[in-house]
């Protein structure tokens, strides 16, 4: 599995559809993306990672830059994001991040 | 070795910091600033308790006045964390402001054999804030970029995985 993160609007998806020649129908075929969304919402972060890495590309947006939420909830879905980010990397052979539409490979080598 | 480590919520900076800093040697004071505001902060000391048993860090909480702190000379420290100190010396009882923070890294760096400073990347959710959150976020990213600079590395961790800035060489 390759993990992409990176800001929002960072060009992830496209990035990595260049980098390995895929159409969007491919990547909707072998993909998932906004996996930040998921971790709010999951019983259990582990059993959710398990299942995103049978994909062959899985993208997360880094959502947790900004000042501490005032907001509990708020807070709480940021840390799982986060927590979700580096289970994932651990589950990948290929970390990717994406700033500007560039690469920067932080695991592995891509293919 | 004097060590920045800056990283998001969650991004894994901690456990990359006590990482790095379990491998330059085996005996840490393990320097611990946030302050018990409610039970949220607790419940959040405590996990990072659990994670760093039995992994040779020798626990000391501490607030504000890092400067006044008695560490003896050539002990090894990892202060975690930077936003924290800082959120302390301005708002906590006891605060000096924003020079009272570097002071306090500074004279950890004038005693200590290898120093690790855990910060925070909290400067990429935009400048919607209110005027006092504005000047925390002013005083904290200038304390990054005057210790990055004085730094022998400079770690950016995301996602568990570093991303070195600076002494990559070492």
């Amino acid at each position: 599995m390759i993990f992409v993160t990176g800001p929002l609007f960072a060009g992830k998806q496209d990035y990595i559809c260049a980098a390995l020649g895929w159409t969007q129908e491919m990547f909707d075929a072998h993909g998932v993306r906004d996996v930040e969304r998921l971790a709010e919402q999951a019983g259990d972060l582990p059993t959710l990672a398990d299942a995103l890495a049978a994909h062959e590309v899985v993208i997360a947006t880094e959502i947790g830059g900004g000042v501490v939420p005032v907001d509990a909830g708020q807070r709480e879905a940021r840390e799982r994001a986060g927590r979700l980010a580096c289970q994932l990397a651990q589950r990948a052979e290929v970390v990717v991040r994406v700033c500007c539409g560039l690469p920067q490979v932080l695991k592995g080598k891509l293919p | 070795m004097f060590t920045l480590v800056v990283g998001g919520a969650a991004s894994g900076k901690s456990a990359y910091a006590e990482d790095w800093s379990a491998s330059l040697s085996s005996r840490w004071v393990y320097l611990a600033t946030m302050y018990p505001w409610d039970a949220e902060c607790v419940t959040r000391i405590q996990r990072h308790r659990r994670a760093r048993a039995g992994r040779g860090f020798e626990t000391v909480e501490r607030y504000t006045d890092l400067a006044g702190l008695t560490i003896p000379e050539g002990t090894s420290v990892l202060l975690e964390d930077l936003g924290n100190l800082l959120s302390n010396e301005l708002y906590a009882p006891g605060g000096a402001g924003a020079d009272a923070a570097l002071r306090g890294v500074e004279a950890l760096l004038t005693r200590c054999e290898h120093l690790t400073v855990v910060t925070n990347e909290v400067f990429s959710g935009g400048a919607d804030y209110g005027a006092e959150t504005m000047e925390y976020l002013r005083a904290l990213a200038h304390l990054n970029r005057v210790l990055a600079r004085r730094a022998d590395r400079l770690v950016e961790v995301l996602c568990g995985l570093p991303n070195v800035l600076k002494g990559g060489a070492i």
